[in-house]
């Protein structure tokens, strides 16, 4: 009698079902082996790819005729490029019949120094501009001034359209209610999927990229706009009400001035958002660093993807520090006394009479113009790291190499045979049930209607050959993550410690990860696991860390008063009291992975990554791109509804 | 009872109050607005939330203010304070009722009427400050003027007139960040200052201010109300608070106003057990004047002793009572109306806790 019961009570619990599942998944996957498995050879197109390449190739025959080119589409991308135009002439491009542009590097550097001290102070600026200069050694320096020119001009232009659009979302439900289904669903999307639908409509080059990483870095904006003015303390605003503002000067005189650092932390993300995009639309024509290593990826040179990569990460060290200053000096509203104020005039007015005599001397002085090549050590650097990750990959064999093969057949293998090689209708059914066991009705049957739609587009055993290496990169990024973000969370140290890791990782866009992973692991599916990884781990930590660090100190001291050990304060305390901080870690990580592993269909990792970038290259496969667009698009839905529910939150925070 | 103690504030004819407050309801909730005038609204609180959902924060609540009085509102959390001061200047837009500003009616008034009584007629000190953190002390006090046009060197005259009155002296360039919270809550007083409204609303204005700190701030209350005699409408949900600062006391639960009366009139005679409750802890001393123990001369008492005014507080006169040795005469505009001694000061003290005087 008890032992029913209990066995009842125990089928009751949801992991216990869920365990059930996905035992019975595996059965029956093993049975039906080989059946259904809808594998479609690359080169093949399906019905509805078909008709994505008859639509594609449509839409490029009526760039000249159709009214939507002529009215919309051309004098957007004609403004967005012109914009960028201008931004580069002053800094990368030949300017008239020179050879050099309107400032040369020393002209560059000083005025980022200028402007950076300005914002910020002077140490940071010396940063901006030593980071600034190596960019130059590396022999990277047009390229960088194109990456820059693109990122400053994408961010102005976003913010053009993300601030107001940002205030009006925070200063009205109905505005935020009509967005926020846009900004939820920017959340989700890999970056991947935004190149090739915006290169047909804005034809491939500086526009298109443009374009596109405004629309990736615009929700970043509005969302954090918003979110500060709505966080704002609610009784200075009652207070201005009280004492008669207009809407007006409640908006100028209180809100936007409090909302001020908040803001400016916007401007920092969405800049960071931008420069990791612009170096991936290299793929649909972006100008600038993204070039080298994209050309470095395709002949897999380490040395030479390591040096453009370098500079990549110099840019955007400077970059964020230089805004994080700045928003650092936002973060109080005292102003400087009378001393200190005139002592920093006197300092911006040298600093800018520096500044004017470098750019002169830019324009008159050869070795001003133009970074001295006696100075570049771009190919010694190279050759250094070819030769190191030569002798890593030689001598270290056991270590790459076997931890590759101990995941790859131990993991990864038997996971993509249960999902890819298993009938596409028992995936299904089967997803849709765990969906159901976790999020209930609502995310079964949103799990259901997409992964059908996957089928329909043809790409079915691609998008599971993608889901077993996201899937497989998420459980490491967890273990890890948790591991990391407990020791993190507890000790003050250990955070002091990996804070600037953990900032550095968040910063640098996913797309130079590939390099080193690419030298270490060679081109295969478990290169793009390893790089959704070193991409996904450090918000995992910084989310885990934080829950922790949050459950309150008194219950720490309660389970130490009743004589706990320190491994029961961990798995009986704190983790069960930040399970909600796990679960937001695990969405974000499920998230983070995927924009990442897709992008590894560029170093061999298959799946729906290489078919849009194959079809970004091949007109005959362009269809197929855009299906695997969409296919990402479905299952990162898919994976978010789940993992989202899971985590038991309606809608995202704001924060996040 | 309670009717003989709220009748006689409603008997002021209206055109003389400062502010005339009548049937006045704030319901929150769907369809807030079908609620008043129902069945409904007769309901109790957890009634009424049960079946309609709705919360009435604030129900049939009417009162005067005369001119440069200051009539405390008092309530635990909950009680419908904040929510009533907040309708009188429509911060909460009220459900329904009348609320007349010197015989104006401000609840009908134009969006833009409404923003000139704010900068002019009314001002506000909130529980938390709410200063502007980007702006100077004399750029929070002068905002007011700033935004009703007022010109810089005139903005900022006014606003040195008002720093000099409530003590910040020296303070016109700090941020409120770099002040003390005693000292943030001047800065809230001067700025409600600076327009020289008619009607001054504070909302808990010390309670998140120390024990210390609070009674200074009480007394500069008082400094000020004594010199420039602002009409005051004061929420607080401190009664000691209530009962030292109040020329009248309005006590409210669940949103509706139980009693309203002087101090003495509260501790005298408290209108319900709730009230009552609430003035056990009050030293009776400290609020009832002598009328209270006044009584005959007993057989061979000493009728020689000296006079007091029968409107002087019980603790205010134990001095001479005690030092009299003797009864003591109460005087009512020169006529004798009974004897006090020290006995009688004891007693009083002695029933504190007790109920009834």
């Amino acid at each position: 009698m008890t032992t029913v019961a209990t066995v009842k009570g125990t089928l009751r619990k949801r992991s216990v079902r869920i365990g059930l599942v996905v035992l019975a998944w595996i059965v029956l996957a093993f049975v039906l082996r080989g059946l259904n498995t809808l594998v479609l050879p690359t080169s093949e197109n399906t019905p509805f790819t078909s008709v994505l390449r008859q639509a594609a190739a449509s839409i490029r025959g009526n760039r000249t005729q159709s009214g939507a080119f002529i009215y919309f589409f051309n004098p957007i991308r004609a403004f967005v490029e012109s914009f960028i135009e201008v931004i580069r002439a002053v800094i990368s491009l030949p300017a008239g019949n020179n050879i050099i542009p309107l400032v040369g590097w020393l002209g560059v550097v000083a005025i980022i120094g200028f402007i950076v001290y300005a914002t910020s102070n002077w140490r940071t600026s010396l940063l901006a501009m030593g980071l600034m200069f190596l960019c130059g050694v590396l022999g990277m320096w047009t390229f960088t001034m194109d990456t820059l020119a693109m990122t400053l001009g994408a961010v102005i232009l976003s913010l053009a359209v993300g601030l107001p659009l940002g205030v009006w979302a925070g200063l009205s439900d109905r505005v935020l209610a009509v967005l926020r289904p846009g900004l939820d669903l920017a959340q989700i999307l890999p970056t991947l999927v935004y190149l090739a639908p915006l290169a047909l409509f804005f034809l491939i080059g500086t526009a298109a990229a443009t374009i596109a990483t405004m629309i990736y870095s615009i929700p970043i904006a509005i969302r954090i706009t918003s979110h500060a003015i709505r966080s704002l303390n609610a009784g200075p605003v009652e207070a201005g009400v009280s004492m008669g503002s207009t809407r007006w000067q409640l908006l100028t005189k209180v809100q936007l001035p409090m909302a001020k650092h908040t803001i400016a932390l916007g401007v920092n993300q969405t800049m960071m958002a931008a420069l990791s995009f612009v170096v991936i639309a290299a793929l649909i024509g972006a100008p600038g660093l993204g070039k080298p290593v994209v050309a470095a990826l395709i002949i897999r040179d380490v040395g030479d993807g390591v040096v453009a990569g370098l500079a990549v990460v110099f840019l955007a060290i400077m970059l964020d520090r230089a805004t994080t200053a700045a928003v650092a000096r936002t973060g109080t509203f005292v102003h400087e006394s009378g001393r200190a104020r005139t002592r920093r005039r006197i300092g911006l007015g040298a600093a800018f009479v520096a500044m004017v005599v470098a750019i002169v001397l830019s324009r008159y002085e050869l070795w001003a113009a133009v970074f001295p090549p006696n100075l570049v050590m771009g190919d010694t650097i190279a050759s250094a790291t070819s030769a190191a990750s030569e002798w890593i990959t030689t001598n270290l064999y056991f270590l790459t190499t076997g931890f590759r093969e101990f995941v790859t057949v131990g993991f990864l293998n038997p996971l993509e045979t249960m999902l890819a090689d298993a009938p596409w209708y028992l995936t299904i059914i089967m997803i849709s049930l765990i969906g159901a066991l976790i999020g209930g009705r609502k995310a079964a049957i949103t799990s259901f209607v997409l992964l059908a739609l996957i089928v329909l587009t043809g790409l079915w055993n691609d998008t599971m050959v993608t889901l077993a290496q996201v899937l497989i990169a998420t459980v490491i990024v967890m273990l890890v993550g948790v591991a990391v973000g407990v020791l993190v969370g507890r000790s003050r140290r250990v955070e002091r410690w990996m804070k600037p890791i953990l900032d550095a990782g968040q910063t640098l866009p996913a797309f130079v990860y590939l390099v080193p992973v690419l030298a270490l692991f060679g081109p295969t599916r478990f290169a793009a696991i390893a790089c959704g990884f070193f991409y996904a781990a450090p918000i995992v930590v910084r989310v885990v860390a934080d829950g922790v660090r949050d459950v309150p100190s008194s219950m720490v001291e309660a389970a130490t008063a009743a004589g706990s050990t320190k491994a029961q304060i961990i798995t009986k305390v704190q983790l069960p009291a930040s399970k909600r901080s796990l679960m937001l870690g695990a969405n974000q990580g499920l998230i983070f992975v995927l924009a990442v592993v897709v992008i590894g269909g560029f170093v061999g990792a298959g799946g729906l990554g290489y078919l849009v970038i194959v079809g970004q290259s091949k007109p005959e496969l362009q269809g197929k791109g855009l299906a695997a667009g969409l296919a990402i698009l479905f299952l990162g839905v898919v994976l978010d509804r789940i993992a989202q529910a899971g985590a038991g939150r309606r809608g995202r925070g704001d924060a996040a | 009872m309670t009717a003989s103690v709220i009748e006689p504030t409603l008997t002021v004819p209206q055109a003389a109050s400062a502010i005339s407050v009548r049937s006045l309801w704030k319901v929150f909730g769907p369809n807030a607005d079908r609620i008043v005038g129902s069945p409904e609204a007769d309901l109790s609180r957890a009634a009424l939330l049960e079946s309609t959902g709705c919360v009435a924060a604030v129900r049939d609540v009417s009162f005067d203010v005369l001119p440069g009085e200051v009539f405390v509102v008092m309530g635990l959390s909950g009680s419908g304070k904040s929510t009533l001061v907040r309708c009188l200047t429509r911060l909460i837009e009220p459900t329904a009722g009348s609320v007349l500003l010197n015989g104006e009616d401000v609840l009908t008034a134009s969006p833009a009427r409404l923003r000139e009584l704010r900068r002019t007629a009314f001002s506000m000190v909130f529980q938390h400050f709410g200063l502007l953190p980007h702006r100077k002390v004399i750029d929070n006090i002068a905002y007011s003027l700033e935004i009703n046009g007022v010109k810089k060197d005139a903005r900022y005259a006014r606003a040195n007139e008002v720093i000099e009155l409530v003590g910040l002296h020296g303070y016109a360039n700090h941020y409120p960040e770099q002040l003390s919270g005693g000292m943030q809550q001047r800065v809230g007083l001067a700025r409600a200052l600076a327009v020289d409204p008619q009607v001054m609303f504070l909302d808990e204005p010390f309670s998140a201010l120390d024990p210390l700190i609070r009674r200074d701030m009480q007394a500069e209350v008082i400094r000020l109300h004594h010199d420039l005699g602002k009409t005051m409408v004061f929420i607080t949900h401190d009664l000691s608070e209530a009962m030292k600062l109040g020329d009248r006391i309005a006590i409210m639960r669940d949103g509706a106003v139980v009693q309203m009366g002087t101090p003495e009139e509260l501790v005298a005679s408290p209108a319900d057990d709730y009230v009552a409750d609430f003035i056990r802890d009050i030293p009776k001393s400290h609020v009832l004047t002598v009328r209270a123990i006044a009584r005959p001369l007993q057989p061979g008492e000493d009728s020689t002793g000296p006079e007091i005014d029968v409107t002087t507080i019980v603790r205010d006169a134990t001095p001479v009572i005690i030092g009299a040795r003797r009864p003591v005469k109460v005087i009512e505009n020169g006529v004798l109306v009974g004897f006090v001694t020290s006995d009688d000061v004891l007693r009083l003290i002695g029933s504190d806790g007790v109920d009834g005087p």
